[in-house]
């Protein structure tokens, strides 16, 4: 930026040291400058309101103004670990992830390989609806499985109704409640998987598959020995995206459909850090929670990223 | 390969349309049920026997809904905005200069995403309230206005650039603002179409912080809105159903515009 307000009438014998001196000055700081407001964004919502997490986790406070907060150690970790409410969060957290994974990587793998062959015009149409779900805003994904799934006027209902089943409590019943949850999370992400399954799977050398039948290897083994490895780092990024952000995305749902009950069952620990902030207003609780789940999941983020290194198989 | 069976065909085709189904099965019936007469609510005809944009005007009487449209849009704007500059910023110096610290840079940015929102929520919410960011879209867009996808989106975009035509560039002692505003811009248009794409769809469909930050419906973005009309109307799904089409329409229309697009954008940057 400083160069540019150089007048480049100026006689090029006196500006060339210059500008060398010029540029070896600044090429320390202006990389620097170009970076400030992405850093400024970073550090300003994201690592400093980490670090102060950290510092909340040890204090307790109910986030009035007025009040400052009170130093109490360790406490809120050993109050919050003992908790009921938090263990069944916690196991929850376990369950959505599990739940979600046949959605977001069993069952679309195995769509986008039973679908290989597909060409023609109803190929992108097919792309076209199954990708929608994904780009529906989460609350209108709620409301509107909220009305599907209705007790008693519902069209899933309806339809079972219809087959000569009875209603289902999707939302009330403690032991359907979260597969709901889970459902909805998933109906968002199930397209989206397949499409990027099918592009992997695209990607693969005919070579290797001709070579393979000729050798006259059947469909399931060249399955099994040459597409799955070679889908492999597809399969682990969605495995990996899946077990970090599965249990948060489905945060909107138990927000806005069963506040995380019926007795807790649909809750998971990201609910609950939002419930210990802004339901009852026990910061540090909350604070403990998120450094706990932080540390977790970046631990699970390291052993994922090196179980990916060792798993997958690249084609070079 | 060559040879498709019959069955196989059919099975293909089933799984695609089964799948086909899903996704777009729930959407439709949104849009028909808003569409049908509050004495026809629990029809389940394909069609509605009679249409009504009654829900639609219910909906618009009971709640702010173009103004919170509005908002949304500024919000989306000025987020997509503010993401396309900071990034296209941050990607020019990682890949135009090779400096201490780059790499350490990089990985803080990279590494952001790791961060779940709930846990920086409480102290975000105390620096908004201490500035007077409550109930501003200035608020809602200020801890978005840097996005990591779109960082690591454009410098993958700019590892490919030619490094001749930027030295072309230096020859002619353009300075760095120039190079990137009237060389690289025009050259990564559809890197920066996709992004700004995949940024105002994210934008549209935040929930989090405008549900933590925006408290009067006046300033609601849509989606806010929404939750708040859900929890007034609990049960009428007729106009719950028509003010849910209301806040999605912007981003259908874009999609179906722009579908492909859009597709190849989302499946390029992850999931986000």
């Amino acid at each position: 930026m400083t160069e540019t307000s150089i007048p480049s009438a100026v006689p090029r014998i006196d500006t060339a040291p210059r500008r060398r001196r010029l540029s070896g000055l600044t090429s320390g700081l202006v990389p620097w400058l170009y970076l400030a407001p992405v850093l400024a964004v970073l550090f300003v919502w994201i690592y400093w309101p980490l670090f102060r997490s950290f510092q909340l986790s040890f204090t307790q406070w109910n986030m009035l103004p007025t009040a400052t907060p009170r130093p109490v150690g360790w406490e809120n970790y050993t109050n919050l670990l003992a908790l009921p409410e938090l263990q069944q969060a916690a196991m929850n957290t376990v369950w959505y992830v599990v739940g979600l994974l046949p959605l977001s990587v069993i069952i679309p793998l195995f769509i986008a390989i039973l679908t290989q062959d597909l060409r023609g015009p109803m190929r992108n149409l097919y792309r076209s609806l199954i990708f929608v779900p994904m780009i529906v805003p989460p609350i209108v994904a709620a409301v509107l499985w909220r009305w599907l799934l209705n007790r008693d006027y519902g069209l899933v209902n309806m339809i079972l109704a219809g087959v000569g089943f009875d209603p289902v409590s999707f939302f009330s019943d403690p032991d359907i409640a979260l597969w709901t949850m889970v459902w909805i999370t998933g109906w968002k992400l199930m397209g989206f998987s397949t499409l990027l399954f099918s592009a992997a799977n695209g990607t693969i050398d005919p070579g290797y598959l001709e070579a393979a039948r000729m050798d006259g290897a059947s469909d399931w083994q060249i399955t099994r020995d040459i597409r799955l490895p070679l889908l492999s780092p597809t399969i682990l990024l969605l495995v990996m995206m899946t077990v970090l952000f599965g249990a948060q995305w489905s945060f909107v749902y138990i927000n806005a459909i069963t506040d995380g009950g019926p007795l807790g069952s649909t809750s998971n620990i990201f609910f609950l850090m939002w419930k210990y902030g802004f339901q009852t207003f026990s910061a540090g609780w909350s604070a403990t929670a998120g450094v706990m789940t932080f540390v977790t999941f970046g631990l699970l983020a390291l052993a994922l990223q090196a179980l990916s290194r060792k798993m997958t198989f690249h084609d070079d | 390969m060559t040879t498709r069976s019959l069955p196989k065909l059919a099975l293909t085709h089933g799984a695609m349309i089964l799948l086909a189904l899903l996704a777009i099965v729930p959407i439709y019936w949104m849009i028909v049920t808003a569409l049908r007469p509050a004495g026809d609510i629990f029809e389940t005809t394909l069609w509605p026997t009679q249409v009504t944009f009654g829900n639609f005007t219910y909906v618009f009487d009971a709640i702010p809904m173009m103004r919170m449209l509005w908002n949304t849009f500024l919000m989306a704007s000025a987020m997509t905005i503010a993401q396309l500059l900071t990034g296209l910023m941050a990607a020019y110096a990682l890949t135009r200069w090779r400096f201490r610290g780059a790499k350490a840079a990089q990985a803080l940015i990279a590494l952001s995403w790791l961060v779940p929102f709930q846990v920086t929520m409480i102290p975000n919410y105390v620096l908004s309230t201490k500035l007077g960011l409550l109930n501003t879209t200035t608020g809602l867009v200020l801890p978005n206005a840097a996005a990591a996808f779109a960082v690591l989106l454009l410098l993958n975009a700019m590892k490919s650039f030619p490094k001749q035509v930027i030295d072309a560039a230096r020859m002619d002692r353009a300075g760095h603002a120039r190079i990137l505003w009237e060389i690289i811009v025009p050259n990564l248009r559809a890197p920066l179409a996709a992004l700004a794409v995949l940024s105002f769809i994210s934008a549209w469909n935040e929930y989090f912080w405008p549900l933590l930050l925006i408290r009067r419906i006046d300033n609601a973005v849509v989606q806010i809105g929404l939750q708040m009309f859900m929890s007034q109307e609990g049960n009428q799904w007729g106009p719950l159903m028509a003010a849910a089409t209301l806040a999605s329409l912007p981003v259908l229309v874009i999609y179906l515009v722009l579908h492909r697009q859009v597709i190849e954008s989302f499946m390029k940057s992850g999931i986000k």
